[in-house]
């Protein structure tokens, strides 16, 4: 069966930031030059291909646009200048939005003033919340979050939003399997995918396909902002909740935003101060290189990048003078600080994590599991055949 | 002419540290017919110079052997005015090339000097050919497209009076029609400003425009054509001195196409020069209802680059394609153009357009074989897109552009050779004769030249007028006549131009170098032409039948009528004649048979083999001079002959030799067949025909066949000729010496 070619899919992409795919001549020096294109899986060529020739089907079912750490060798050698690691690139944001059931996504990769907005609207009704569910007498004397905001009151909050997060977010990585394996979903044995399910946490772990790379600063970089930020998400997510004293969970050594002061050596400091240094470093890095336009993976940033980098930056930034505010126990400016901080750090979670550039922390560690079975599969077929 | 023979003998360069002076001297002396012979240590100095033109004014000297370096160089320096002048090649081909000091080397010198003796008494000072008739230096310009218009300007501008003739009633040919053209920079699309041309062209004093006119009939040769021009009835008579030829091209018939090009199964199926037709500048249409197209498709290479229609590539049709496409995209940003290619030709700049055609978003579809799908107002392409080893269909188009290519206007008519094999019919086949490959020349009612072998140019390759694409543009297989533009090649607007120019700078040269009588490229200068003698003809049409450049007519009695205007001076002639009756002044049978009977041949017994060598003028002996140039050394026993093309050799050479006791025969002539390098076409070809026949003599005289060899040399091939020359010396010398040594 013939593919049918679809003109118009270009317009689409160009929503998502595709400016220069039209320059392609097909040469495949991209492909050759990319160091994480296999005979299997070839790129990027083909999907600028299918960016022109407007498959979108095949962009659907393609694995490749997850594979891609975006080192930018390609768009350098493109001769060109047809910039193949940018249509990489927006291939990840128009996957994000197809796998996205709700609409938001897309709504965010194409209208920067939506992003802003809904960010803004989200920061806002958090800061309201905030503002109007504090208790009544808070400490005035000492810096205690607790006497304003109850542990038992945050941990509520923060489970609710945990649930609204993972809910959109497991949907949508659910429908990025179906895109990806298709027919083979099922097909699959179940073994297969056990067996292969330790590729996804080395993979998630290490970004070592990133190492692959020529250009090592990309992944040390990405290294730093994917840990950094993981191990924030850790604490808030879970570590906070180890203090859920409401089902009985409560730890008490690991306790994460507590009015403890823990001392200088306690796991939890450190835990806190890597994060810090790693995404602080990290944003900074490719805040300034995209400033800059200093590599190929920076010339073109689209609103989502920015936003990406800018929340986690403010959120960072606000989290230190929090952090700095309650070591000198100056309780009015821990609190308001703690508000502002809220402020950026929640819709991050709630918007971004799911519906924007932050999805792919899911979806590259599941894609690049799920190309493993398939190999592993057709490895296995061919075995039986 | 009483002559007086001087030779004089460098001894720099070498030669002299290398060879046994006083020998080489008394050789001369002994052979006894020059009267001086002189040494001198640098003899192309002023000093060395100088002696020999007072040699001239004192002593009377009239006729000069030059034993130094090669003939190839210092031709400029070694030339005196009324004197006949022969070179000896004693540096490249004997000390540079052989063990100095050696008894071989000192032979070959010696018997080298004997041959330039032997040539030297035989050869005559040449008297330039002058035509009878009034000599015209007007050019006739054959078509009034853009290359016809070009030239005709071009050669006005040099001062020529021109004779445009253009068959259609107005002047522009195909780019009449064309609204808008792509040509150098390739930035955008330019208006065609072909109108301008057609006034400058008009308006020019000095170019006589004929339209809705054919030539009728070309007579003569350069400097001396007669050409009448036939128009509304009347005939015109101009004398021309050379003609360029701008005949242009026709599209190939699209019904001709493949079935799954689809054209004729819709009426949206168009080709790209019934696009040019549509074109007005304004709304690019779909031809079945005028409405304006939306979604279009350019499929390329539309029955071209494939053995079955076109087998060459057509060169513009990629760019028009592009410039097509962008059309369309300038009335409407939002259409849907496809490309589908297998390969985008856009050579040189025309690049920049590709780009920009990308960027208006038309897309590229590489491919080999698009199939068309019409059912009713339905149009659409399947296609494997090659990249992606996928088939994709391109739907709902509302036209279908197929790029068809160019045909030469001398592509059309009767072959003459077929008409002749046709009225000879059967009883001719009988004779089974060796005969030379007939040209392909094409009753194409361009020229209508009256010459015995044919009325137009004869074609190279798919029936292209050329004569040797790389070493001599512009050049048919007619002296005088220059072909330009689309005639000669597929090519577009910027290459035309600079065609037009380069075929009128070709026709005043020739123009010029005949009214000197002169020959013109390759052997451009040379003022000597073959004579007849007539007498002892027996019209056998060996010269005429096989001149690579139909430069022979004939009578009813089937006399050579020679016009030696449209002569090159090959030879060929000369070599074909069985009653050897054609000479050149300094070049003829019987001055060759005398350096052959020169060569100075050993008793058996000592066991030193001679083998004459043969070698064409073009290649093989300056491939020789590089081999000694790079100081190459080979066999001693070879004697080398240069011809001027190795189908002047005459059989009756290799006899001689033989006879003489002379041990073998190598003959080096450029390669032959689809990729010729011959500088006279047909040279090599026919000296190889010509030698398969060579059998009879060596049977007659009980010879080993292996004694003679032909082989192809060119230039770039001296590093191998060592190693040739030894093989062939090394089975001479096993196969023994010839049996009529001593007779
Ligand atoms: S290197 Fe550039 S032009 Fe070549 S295939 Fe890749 S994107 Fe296209
Ligand atoms: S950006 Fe790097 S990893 Fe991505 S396709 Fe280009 S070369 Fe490959
Ligand atoms: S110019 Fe292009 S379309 Fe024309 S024959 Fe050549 S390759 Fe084919
Ligand atoms: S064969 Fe050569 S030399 Fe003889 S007439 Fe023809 S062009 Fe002249």
């Amino acid at each position: 069966m013939s593919t049918k070619v679809n003109p118009n899919l270009m317009r689409e992409l160009e929503e998502f930031g595709l400016k220069d795919a039209n320059k392609c001549f097909h040469c495949g020096n991209c492909t050759a030059i990319c160091p994480l294109s296999t005979e299997e899986n070839p790129f990027p060529r083909k999907l600028v291909k299918y960016a022109q020739l407007g498959l979108e089907e095949k962009i659907l079912q393609s694995a490749e646009p997850w594979l891609c750490y975006y080192c930018g060798d390609c768009s350098d050698r493109c001769p060109r200048g047809a910039d193949p690691g940018e249509t990489m690139m927006v291939m990840r944001r128009f996957l994000t939005s197809k796998y996205d059931w709700t609409g938001f996504a897309r709504r965010f990769y194409t209208s920067e003033t939506f992003e802003i907005i809904a960010v803004a609207i989200v920061g806002i009704l958090v800061g309201l919340a905030l503002w109007i569910f504090h208790a009544d007498n808070p400490n005035m004397e000492h810096a205690a979050l607790n006497s304003v905001w109850p542990a038992p009151a945050i941990e509520i909050g923060d489970l609710i939003m945990a649930a609204i997060l993972t809910f959109f977010l497991l949907s949508n990585t659910w429908r990025c399997v179906k895109f990806v394996m298709g027919d083979l979903l099922k097909k699959v044995p179940l073994e297969i995918y056990a067996t292969e399910a330790k590729e996804l946490i080395i993979h998630f772990i290490t970004q070592k396909r990133f190492g692959e790379c020529t250009d090592r600063m990309q992944w040390i970089v990405h290294l730093l902002i994917m840990t950094g930020y993981s191990t924030a998400f850790l604490l808030v997510a879970v570590f906070l909740a180890g203090g859920i004293e409401l089902v009985g969970l409560a730890w008490e050594p690991i306790r994460f935003q507590r009015d403890v002061i823990y001392p200088f050596f306690h796991p939890m400091r450190i835990f806190g101060y890597y994060a810090t240094f790693a995404i602080l470093y990290g944003t900074t890095y490719a805040l300034i290189g995209r400033i800059k336009k200093s590599k190929a993976p920076y010339k073109s940033t689209h609103g989502t990048d920015w936003m990406f980098l800018i929340l986690l930056q403010l959120t960072t930034l606000t989290g230190i003078f929090i952090h700095f505010c309650r070591l000198l126990d100056w309780a009015m400016a821990t609190y308001v600080i703690y508000v502002i901080h809220l402020m950026f750090a929640i819709p991050m979670l709630v918007l971004e994590v799911p519906f924007s550039k932050w999805a792919h922390l899911a979806y590259r560690p599941v894609v690049i599991y799920l190309t493993r079975v398939k190999e592993k599969y057709y490895e296995m077929q061919k075995g039986t055949a | 002419m009483e002559k007086k023979i001087a030779v004089y003998i460098c001894t720099g360069c070498g030669i002299g540290d290398a060879l046994d002076m006083e020998k080489l001297t008394e050789v001369v002396n002994e052979e006894g017919s020059a009267a001086i012979c002189k040494t001198h240590g640098n003899l192309c100095g002023q000093e060395g110079l100088e002696l020999i033109k007072k040699d001239m004014a004192d002593e009377g000297v009239n006729t000069i052997v030059v034993a130094a370096c090669s003939p190839r160089v210092l031709y400029d320096v070694f030339d005196f005015e009324n004197c006949i002048v022969d070179r000896v090649n004693l540096r490249e081909q004997v000390v540079w090339s052989h063990k100095p000091g050696d008894e071989d080397t000192q032979m070959m010198a010696e018997d080298y000097v004997r041959m330039g003796l032997a040539k030297a008494n035989a050869m005559e000072l040449p008297e330039p050919f002058k035509p009878e008739q009034e000599f015209s230096r007007d050019i006739l310009v054959v078509g009034g497209g853009l290359t016809g218009m070009t030239a005709a300007l071009e050669a006005a501008k040099a001062g020529a009076s021109v004779v445009l003739v253009e068959k259609e009633p107005e002047l522009g040919g195909f780019q009449k029609k064309v609204k808008q053209i792509a040509t150098f920079p390739y930035k955008d699309l330019q208006d065609n400003p072909l109108d301008e041309l057609i006034k400058a062209v008009t308006e020019n004093e000095k170019i006589k425009v004929y339209t809705g006119a054919q030539v009728e009939k070309t007579v003569g040769g350069p400097g001396v054509f007669q050409v009448t021009i036939r128009q509304n009835g009347s005939s015109a008579e101009h004398a021309i001195g050379a003609i360029v030829m701008a005949a242009g091209w026709v599209p190939y018939d699209p019904e001709k196409l493949d079935d799954r090009l689809g054209f004729g199964a819709s009426p949206n199926v168009i080709t790209n020069t019934m696009f040019e037709d549509n074109y007005t500048g304004a709304k690019v249409t779909r031809p079945s209802d005028g409405k304006e197209v939306n979604n279009v498709a350019f499929l390329q290479c539309a029955g071209q680059r494939d053995p079955e229609h076109l087998p060459y590539c057509s060169t513009v049709c990629c760019v028009t394609a592009l410039k097509q496409a962008l059309q369309i995209k300038g009335q409407n940003p939002d259409a849907n153009v496809f490309v589908v290619y297998k390969e985008m030709r856009t050579l040189g700049q025309a690049e920049d357009l590709y780009r920009k055609a990308q960027e208006t978003g038309i897309i590229f579809i590489r491919s080999q074989d698009p199939e068309v799908k019409a059912e009713g107002d339905k149009l659409a392409v399947e296609t494997l897109d090659e990249v992606l080893g996928e088939s994709v269909l391109l739907e709902d188009l509302d036209m279908v552009v197929l790029a068809t290519g160019m045909v030469p206007a001398t592509a059309f008519g009767p072959d003459v050779a077929q008409e002749e094999k046709e009225a000879e019919g059967e009883e001719k086949k009988e004779e089974e004769e060796l005969e030379v490959p007939l040209d392909v020349i094409r009753r194409s009612n361009i020229l209508n030249l009256d010459y015995r072998q044919g009325p137009e140019p004869p074609a190279l390759k798919y029936d292209f007028p050329d004569s040797h694409f790389i070493c001599f543009p512009y050049e048919t297989r007619r002296t005088g006549i220059y072909a330009a533009g689309c005639v000669r090649r597929p090519m577009g607007i910027a290459s035309v131009k600079e065609d037009a120019a380069g075929a009128v700078m070709k026709a005043i040269q020739c123009i010029e170098l005949t009214s000197r009588g002169a020959a013109v490229h390759p052997r451009a200068g040379d003022l000597t032409y073959p004579e007849f003698e007539m007498k002892r003809c027996t019209q056998c049409k060996r010269c005429t039948v096989e001149c690579p450049f139909g430069a022979i007519n004939e009578d009813e009695e089937a006399n050579p009528l020679p016009q030696p205007t449209r002569c090159r001076r090959c030879g060929v002639c000369m070599g074909a004649c069985p009653e050897r009756i054609i000479s050149f002044k300094n070049y003829s049978v019987p001055i060759i048979g005398d350096m052959i009977k020169s060569i100075e041949v050993p008793e058996e017994d000592e066991e030193k083999p001679r083998i004459l060598v043969l070698a064409c003028e073009n290649d093989a002996y300056p491939a020789l001079d590089m081999a000694g140039i790079n100081r190459m050394t080979y066999n001693a026993w070879i004697r080398v002959i240069p011809l001027r093309c190795l189908g002047s050799m005459n059989l009756v050479w290799i006899a001689d030799t033989l006879s003489r006791g002379i041990d073998g025969v190598l003959l080096l002539g450029c390669q032959h067949g689809d990729d010729y390098q011959c500088h006279f076409i047909k040279g090599s070809e026919l000296a190889d025909i010509r030698l398969s026949k060579v059998s009879e003599t060596l049977d007659r005289l009980a010879l080993e066949s292996e004694r003679v060899r032909f082989e192809t040399v060119s230039i770039i091939d001296y590093p191998k000729l060592p190693a040739l020359l030894d093989e062939f010396a090394a089975t001479i010398d096993e196969i023994g010496p010839n049996p009529f040594k001593g007779w």
